[in-house]
Parts: structure tokens; sequence; C-alpha cells
């Protein structure tokens, strides 16, 4: 402030000192002048008006310079002068000040100093009550002023020679003292002229339009006469229309309801307009955000660091698109990277999916699945185990049922070979044949009751004992050979029979260590379904397997079907044996009819193995499982 | 106690009921009525509140309940011990009980651990002993079947006197089935015997000693040039019943003219001896593996098979083949059951679940569950009528005694 001040000091110095004899006493207090310019221009207006209004001129004289150019004024009022420009020279100070701080808070200069209340438009009358008539910029309490008596005002107003300038704010609760410039600008306003001074009320017209290329001036023809008649036939049609809306013809129409509100998420195909076309398919619409969407979803929304991290090892398709997250306010939500790959995308889906309106059947689900029989209906079936057949002591590999099914005869890993009468669950027979019999059978032919074992590379025929004693002698006669001659040159030889007096039967001898003869076996270890073959008259497998289907965790180890009832069951590693009910009819066409009816539980696993051999009852709906865990057991109806 | 019921009175909760009984004094109660509560379940089949609704009997009138000595034995005697399982046995002569033995020999005892005779001969497991009802004397004839196909006929006197038990041979053999002889029975009269086998047929023998049929004649020319023992016969089947499809497992001949059987086909079949057709079937759904004719007038039919449920079937019923009573306490199969050949109400049950129940057709449960045997129960029977003997894989034969029957 200091520096402006003392610059424009300066300045008002050298233009002063033109005037110097004329204002001598007013140089000191010539600091309220604003600029050089004004200086000017009030030079100009006071000579303006200079004898017009002398009421005015009287204060104008005390202020200004140019007292002198109205002599005969400044004489009388040369005490108020004096007067005044003391209190000028005084107030000026403070004005300054106060107008620096002022220009402070505004920028622009021609702002009045801002003020000092802060309570804005409101009636005053609000305060009226109050010890404080607002509130300044810091927010402190602006308080009204002790209120003077009338006497103590009029006095002071009566000593004050300046106290015409000063005019109350209410708003401020402060007398403001109009300044000079102020008061050029009341005077201007009272003598009706523009109230800047800049402003030239009678500046050279410039005509900017252009009248010569005009082709259609305005008209200057007087309004015809018609203008100002009522239409006959206008009148005529009103009186139709009015006797047409009295006889109910027309009616007049009631008020569009324009809908309030109307259903943002709303589908496109409601929209009666696109409904009309026939074959308008609207588009699919995308699902609605829902809760784990919002700004801030509640905690179950929002995935741990944990669930986060597995998202950085799943599939770029199975990751999820959107990670539900916390914020604050709806005002911290960071903008969305993939807007516009999201619209451009599903702008895409929409172009590049041609929709097609697809015919559909409407079809109960429940009726297309097959009607299957109640397992009641299908009854006999093995259903609990009551027999155990024990006695091996390593895990059974396979067990054979003789064709009246008086008996079963099973292999073990133990080296055994037993019979046992299915009724009571005894051992007939043991044959210690050294090695882990892979597998046993019976002769089907009833007369002949011999088993074959095979055990390691070799296949034993056993004699049961069964039978009288003729059926003895046959098979006696039966199951002797001659031993060979020269056993040295088998070489050449695949396999060879050979008496076996040990255990009253004759031998298959292998010499090359050739698979086991049982070879539809092998492949079963790796089955883990079941394929149904159809079986016709002639007892011939079709090549076509019906259906296959998985039901067993673990491994199948077998499967059987019974002679004469429509069951077939099959076993696994999973200890568990399951039975099914299974009809295939002539009527190649009708699928054949499988429900499963039972799983047989009972075996536990031993060396991951768990039942290794079912076979059937050939007479009985009886299923007969070989466990691993070296135990027999018979299911019965 | 058992509770046999009759006669009426309630009074809303309480029923005023008064015991009555045919035992002598020191179980007897004075008889003055007592209330008890009408809910009490007593081993009848329902609480006395059912019963009586059930029954339709009067509210007003005082029950009376007649108390009878629980049908429980009181003492189980030494078991007498085999050499192998106790296949058969049979106690209808109530001098001795003879018992058939997996190792092929037939045993007759006289008491617990008294064994009087061996019976020696098969060369296979004998599966049914029957004591061929002798016409008094002392000669008793028994007939054995056995898995090598044949029975056995034995006689033997009961009144010897013997310190070790003493090896008898079989005067008669049965040849002709074509399977292992699964059961056996006998005629009352005792000259013929009837058999069930593997071969699914029942085939009829006499058993009389050196007959005059013309069949015998060859037999006993052949039994000359092969047989070392001159005393041994052979018999033919004098006919043979065909009909049932599978093993034929158990036999009955109550009545002069009808043969019972059940079979493994699921049926029982009843014979007309004299024309070898059977008159009627009754099917079961099981495997049936016992059989026993008696009860009520002797012709309530009691089964049992491939299932724990011990089944009493009324042939005289037309039209239906649902048994009159099932019981279901056991857990296994049922090998054996019996009629008490008094009572018309008791029976004796064998079970591969190792125990022995004893039954009353007029309670749900059985009056008595005996489990002297620690392996299946393979065969029971009654015995001198008041005691239960059974024979299992355990290789015992248990005498259980002392058993009221009224």
């Amino acid at each position: 402030m200091g520096v402006e001040m003392k610059k424009e000091k300066g300045i008002k110095k050298r233009n002063n000192a033109t005037e110097k004899p004329q204002q001598q006493q007013q140089i000191p207090s010539d600091s309220d002048s604003d600029s050089d310019s004004d200086a000017d221009y009030e030079y100009e207006d006071f000579s303006e008006d200079g004898g017009s209004d002398g009421s005015l001129s009287d204060s104008e004289a005390g202020e200004s310079g140019e007292s002198g150019s109205s002599g005969d004024e400044g004489v009388a009022n040369s005490d108020v002068d004096d007067g005044l420009q003391n209190d000028n020279g005084q107030e000026d100070q403070s004005d300054g000040s106060e107008s620096h701080q002022g220009a402070e808070e505004s920028d622009s200069s021609e702002d009045e100093v801002a003020p000092r209340n802060t309570v804005g438009d409101v009636p005053l009358e609000w305060y009226k009550d109050e010890e404080h008539i607002g509130y300044d910029l810091s927010g402190k309490k602006i308080t009204k002023k002790e209120r003077k008596d009338k006497l103590d005002s009029f006095l002071e107003s009566a000593d004050d020679s300046k106290n015409w300038l000063k005019v109350y704010d209410e708003y401020n609760d402060e007398d403001v003292e109009v300044t000079r410039k102020e008061l050029k600008l009341i005077r201007r306003l009272l003598k009706g002229k523009a109230p800047h001074g800049d402003f030239d009320p009678y500046a050279p017209y410039v005509d900017w339009f252009k009248w010569d290329d005009a082709k259609h001036p305005l008209s200057n023809a007087p309004e015809p006469k018609r203008r100002f008649i009522p239409s006959k036939w206008e009148s005529k049609k009103v009186v139709k229309l009015v006797r047409a809306i009295r006889a109910g013809l027309i009616k007049p129409d009631q008020p569009k309801e324009e809908q309030r509100f109307y259903h943002l998420w709303g589908d496109d195909s409601s929209s009666t307009e696109k409904a009309k076309h026939l074959n308008f398919i609207p588009a699919p619409k995308p699902k609605l955000p829902g809760h784990e969407e919002s700004y801030n979803p509640s905690l179950e929304y929002i995935p741990t660091q944990e669930e986060i991290n597995s998202y950085q090892l799943m599939y770029e398709e199975d990751r999820p698109k959107f990670i539900p997250r916390r914020y604050t306010s709806l005002r911290s939500i960071p903008a969305y990277d993939n807007a516009v790959k999201d619209v451009f995308e599903r702008c895409l889906d929409l172009y590049l999916c041609p929709r097609v309106r697809k015919k559909r059947i409407n079809i109960d689900p429940e009726s297309l699945k097959p009607k299957l029989p109640s397992r009641r209906d299908l009854k006999p079936y093995p259903v609990s185990c009551y027999l155990e057949y024990k006695g091996h002591t390593d895990a059974v590999t396979s067990i054979s049922i003789d064709a009246s099914g008086q008996w079963i005869a099973s292999g073990s890993l133990d080296g055994t070979v037993r019979i046992w009468e299915v009724e009571t669950g005894r051992c007939l027979r043991n044959w210690e044949v050294g090695e882990a019999v892979q597998y046993v059978a019976w002769n089907p032919l009833r007369e002949l009751p011999i088993l074959a074992v095979s055990v390691g590379p070799d296949v034993l025929i056993l004699n049961t004992g069964f039978g009288d004693e003729e059926e003895q002698k046959k098979i006696k006669e039966l199951l002797h050979v001659e031993t060979p001659i020269a056993p040295d040159d088998s070489g050449n030889k695949v396999s060879i029979w050979l008496q076996d007096d040990k255990h009253e039967g004759i031998r298959l001898r292998h010499f090359k260590k050739q698979k086991q003869s049982k070879s539809s076996r092998s492949g079963l270890r790796e089955v883990s379904s079941i394929a149904l073959f159809r079986l016709d008259s002639w007892g011939n497998v079709s090549s076509i397997a019906y259906s296959s289907w998985g039901c067993h965790p673990k491994d199948v180890t077998n499967v059987a079907f019974h002679r004469s009832y429509p069951l077939f069951a099959s076993c696994s590693d999973d200890c568990s044996a399951y039975v099914f009910h299974g009809t295939v009819y002539s009527d190649l066409n009708q699928n054949p009819l499988i429900v499963p009816l039972e799983i047989l539980r009972g075996h536990t696993s031993s060396k991951g193995r768990g039942v290794m051999d079912c076979k059937f009852h050939p007479r009985q709906p009886w299923l007969f499982t070989a466990g691993a865990d070296s135990v027999i057991k018979l299911y019965c109806h | 106690m058992d509770i046999d019921t009759n006669a009426e009175e309630e009074n809303s909760r309480r029923v005023q009921v008064r015991f009555i009984t045919k035992l002598k004094p020191p179980l007897k109660v004075a008889p003055t009525s007592i209330a008890i509560p009408s809910n009490l379940t007593s081993s009848v089949r329902m609480s006395l509140d059912n019963f009586l609704l059930a029954k339709a009997i009067s509210a007003e009138k005082i029950l009376e309940i007649e108390y009878i000595k629980a049908v429980a034995p009181t003492k189980h005697e030494e078991p007498s011990f085999h050499d192998d399982w106790v296949s058969a046995l049979d106690g209808s002569d109530p001098r001795f009980i003879v018992t058939g033995c997996y190792d092929g020999l037939a045993r007759v005892w006289k008491a617990a651990g008294v064994c009087t005779h061996v019976l020696e001969g098969h060369s296979d497991g004998v599966t049914s002993v029957r004591v061929i009802e002798s016409k008094g004397g002392e000669g008793v004839t028994v007939a054995t079947a056995s898995k090598d196909r044949t029975l056995r006929l034995w006689k033997f006197d009961t009144e010897e006197s013997v310190n070790y038990p003493m090896k008898i041979r079989a005067f008669k053999i049965l040849r002709g089935h074509g399977g292992s002889v699964q059961c056996v029975a006998a005629k009352k009269s005792g000259d013929m015997v009837c058999s069930g086998s593997w071969d699914c047929t029942i085939n009829l023998w006499r058993t009389n000693e050196l007959d005059n049929d013309g069949d015998l004649v060859s037999v006993k020319k052949r039994k000359v040039n092969d047989q070392a023992d001159e005393s041994q016969l052979e018999g033919e089947a004098v006919s043979t019943l065909v009909g049932h499809t599978q093993s034929v497992s158990s036999l009955a001949w109550p009545e002069h003219k009808t043969i019972y059987s059940a079979s493994w086909d699921h049926s029982v079949r009843l014979w007309d001896v004299e024309t070898g057709k059977d008159t009627s079937d009754i099917f079961c759904g099981k495997v049936l593996r016992c059989l026993d004719v008696g009860g009520e007038s002797s012709a309530l039919i009691a089964g049992g098979g491939s299932d724990p449920v011990l089944r009493i079937w009324d042939p005289r019923k037309p039209g239906t083949s649902a048994p009159v009573f099932q019981f279901s306490s056991h857990t296994s199969w049922v090998s054996a059951c019996k009629w008490h050949n008094k009572s018309w109400f008791h029976l004796v049950s064998a079970s591969y679940d190792g125990k022995v129940m004893l039954w009353d057709l007029r309670t749900a449960w059985p009056l008595a569950v005996i489990e002297s045997h620690e392996d299946k129960v393979l065969c029971a029977d009654w015995w001198k009528g008041d005691s239960v003997i059974s024979g299992g894989a355990d290789s015992k034969l248990c005498i259980s005694s002392g058993i009221y029957v009224p």
C-alpha cells in the first residue's frame, strides 16, 4: 500500500504543482483523489456544471480544487470547507486503510467495500431484538452500536459540519460518509444525466442496417378491414361443432394423461409400438445391478483377500468381472474403467447374435422321464445278508455256484480252493493248491460235478467227490491221464496234461509263462462302467451296448446276470455290490428297462480291493459276493 | 408269568381283575379282585385296554385272568459234544434222542452226554433223522437221510445197557435219489417213510425187513453178490412224487393220507399219498427250509425259510396262501421249527442267529429265548414234552429242560 500511495502522491504533487497558487491549503489533504484521469475528468465535470446548481456546488466547492472557478459561493462556505477538509483528512486516512482492506478481499476495483455483514438478503427485522446485527466474514457476531439519544445525535450532527454527508447504513449498522465520487454520481442522477461521466448520450449515430439490398421492405400499408371483422364462416363452423357436441356426436378430447413416472428398468418388449411388429424380438436385457454392485454393499458381499487371490488363479472367463468394494460415499467411487468396453461388447453381442424366435413345445419335463416301476413290484431281488462263508485267510478272488445251487466253490489268494454248502455255510472240501487261485468254475453239467481252477500258469481239474458211485467212476475215468513219456521235449509244446495225485485231479500245465486262460477277465479291471448287452434267444451277445453308465465310485470288478430272474449285479472295489433289474424287450425300438434296485454293503476293504466277485444263485434271487476281506456273503431276497 | 385271559370288566382307567389258576396251592393267590391300570401290557398281544375293545368285552365285569407257569426252560443241561456239526435230531421218543452229524454218523443219546449207540454207515453228512414209530417193544427203527444220496434204516434196542457207545450198521439202505437227500419223514403206522431230495422229488419207501415185494428180489440178488454184510438190505422207492421244481427241504407225514412238503421253490405242497398228486399249494415267496404240522387239530403248518420270519399257515382257509401268523423275532434264517406234540399253541424255532425261541401262537413275542449255542442252530425239537433239544454248528447238542407247557 505504501508504495502505491507514494506514487499517487507523487503524481498528485506534480499535478497540483500547476494549480498551486489556487489551492494551496488543499495540497496536504488531497490524497483521496483516485488517479490522474479522474482528476482531469473532475475538472471538466465541474467546469460544466459550474453555475447551474448553486445548492450543491456549495459543498462541491469545498471538496474540489476548482472552488476558485465559482468564487462568489466559495467565500461563503470557506469556513465550512476548512472544517470539512480537516475532517476529510482524518477520515480519508481511515478510509484509505479500510478501502485497502476491502481491496484485499475482492479483486474488482470497481466494487465497493464488501459488506461487513454476511447475513445476506434477509429482513433486518429478524435482528431487531438481537444484540448483534449479523456476522462478519470470520463468523463473529457484529454487535450493534449503542443507540444514542435523539438529543445527543442532534447535537452531534449540529456540531459535525459533515453531518449532511453521512448516511446511516442499516445493514452494516454504521454511518457511512458519502465520498466525493458518490456525490458526483448522485448529482448526475439528480440532473437526469447518465450516471457515469464517460457515457456520451449524443454520440453520432451509425446506421448498421444495409437498406440498399432489402428486397421486401416492410409494408407501410394500413391494416385491412377484414382483420377487424369476425369471420362469418368461422362462426358457422363453431355453431356446427357446438351442435354436434351437444348432440353427443363429438366428444371433446379428454386431456391426455401424461405418465408421471415410468419404469426405468422395464422391458422394451412391453412397449406397445414395438410389440405390434410380428417379428420384433426384444433384445435381452443385461443383468440388473444387485446388492453387490452397490457402492456400499453389506459385508457378506465383499470378497476376502484370499478369495480375491484365488480369482487370480482362475481362468480369464471364469473370473468374476466385478469385485464388490466399499466406498464411504457415492462421491468417492472412481470412474469405471471398462465402461466403454462394456458398452461396446454389449452392442457387439446384440449385433452379432441374431435373435431367432424359437418354437418351444410346452411339455412337462417330468412326463418325459421314463416311468420306472417301483422296487416293490420288482421283487424278489437280493436285499440282506444272512449267511457268511468264513474260512479263507486271504482275499477271495473267484466264486462259482454249482448248477443245482447246492454248493459254491471259491478260490482265494491264500492258495486254497473250497467248496461250501450254500444252505448252511459249511465248508465241505478244501484243497491246498499252493498258489493264488485266480478263477474257479463248476462244470455246468450236473452229472459231472468237477471243478476247474486256474492256479498260476496252470489249470487244475478237481474231482469234488459229489455224486454217487457210478458218477464217481465216470469222473475218475475222465480225469485219468497217462503220464507223458518225455517231459523234456515239451519245449515246443504249449501245454500238457498231468495227473495230479495230490488233489485227485489233473493239471493242465502251461510251459511258457503265458497269460491266464481266462483272458476275458483281464480287461475288466479298468472298466468303471457297466455295459448292458442284449442277449437274444440264442444266447449271442449283440455288439451294441444298450447303455452304459457309471455308478460305482471305484473300479467295477465283476458283473453277473441271473439265469432266470431279470436281475443283474455289479460289484466294485468300493466294497459294495449293486443289484439292477434289467428287462430287454423284443421290440428293438423300445429301450431296455433298467432299474437300480439295491446297494449291498457289508464287505470291508482290504489292500484297496473291495468285492472281488459276484455271482447269482442259479435258481434263487440270491447274490453271492466274494470280498477281499476273505469272506463270501450271501444276500437273500 | 404268561397270562391267559378270559372274562370281563373294566373301570374307566382301571380294570378289576381276578387271578385264577389251575396250579397247585403254593402258587395260588387269594381269589379277590384287584384293580390294575388298563393300559398294562402283558405278554399278550396287546394292552388290556385294547384287548377288551378287540374282544368287545363288557366293561362292567371282573376280568378273570388265569395265570400259568412261564414257558421257559429252568435248566440247561451240559451240552453233548459231537465230532462235527449237528445237522439233525429227533426227540419224538421220550426215551432217547437221535442226532445226525456232518461226520456221517448218527448218534443215539439217552440223556445229556450219554451216547448209547452210534449209527455208522453214511459216507457223507447226515441231513435228517427220524424215529419210525415202532409197534411197541424194545426194538426201535430209525431212518436217516444223508448227503450221500441214500437213506438208511437202523434198528437197535433201547434197553441194552452198555458202557460205551455201541456201533450199529444199517439193516436197510434206500437208494434212488439223484441228489443229496435232505429230509425224511415217517408214516404214523411206521411201515413207510418218505424222503425229499435235491433232485426235486419225494420218494416213498417201505421200511419192513425182507419184504416179499417183487422189486426187492433183484436187490437181494445184488446184495448177495456185492455186499459183504449179509444183513444189509437195499430198497427201492415205492413211488415218487414229482412236482417240486427245486430241492425238497422238509417233509411232514402227520396223517395217513397226506404228506406235507416244503421246498426251495417257495411252495408248501400237500400230497395225496394214494394218487401221488399234490392237492394244494401254498406259495410263500421265500425259500422254505423247515416245516412242521401241528397246532389246532394238527392242521396248522409252521414253516421257516430264507428269512427271519416264522410263518404259520392254515391250509383249511380257502383261497389264500397268506400266513395266519408271522413271527419275526429272529435275525437270520429260520432253520427249524417244531410244534409241541400236546399243546396247540406252542412252537419251538431255531435260527442261524444262534437262538432257539419258544413261541405261543397267542403272543407276538417269543415266550423264551434260549441262547445256549454260539453258532448257527441247525435243528431243534421238543423232547419228553418239557424239554427243548437243539443242535448246531458249534457241534453241541443242547438240552433245555423244565419247560412247563400246559
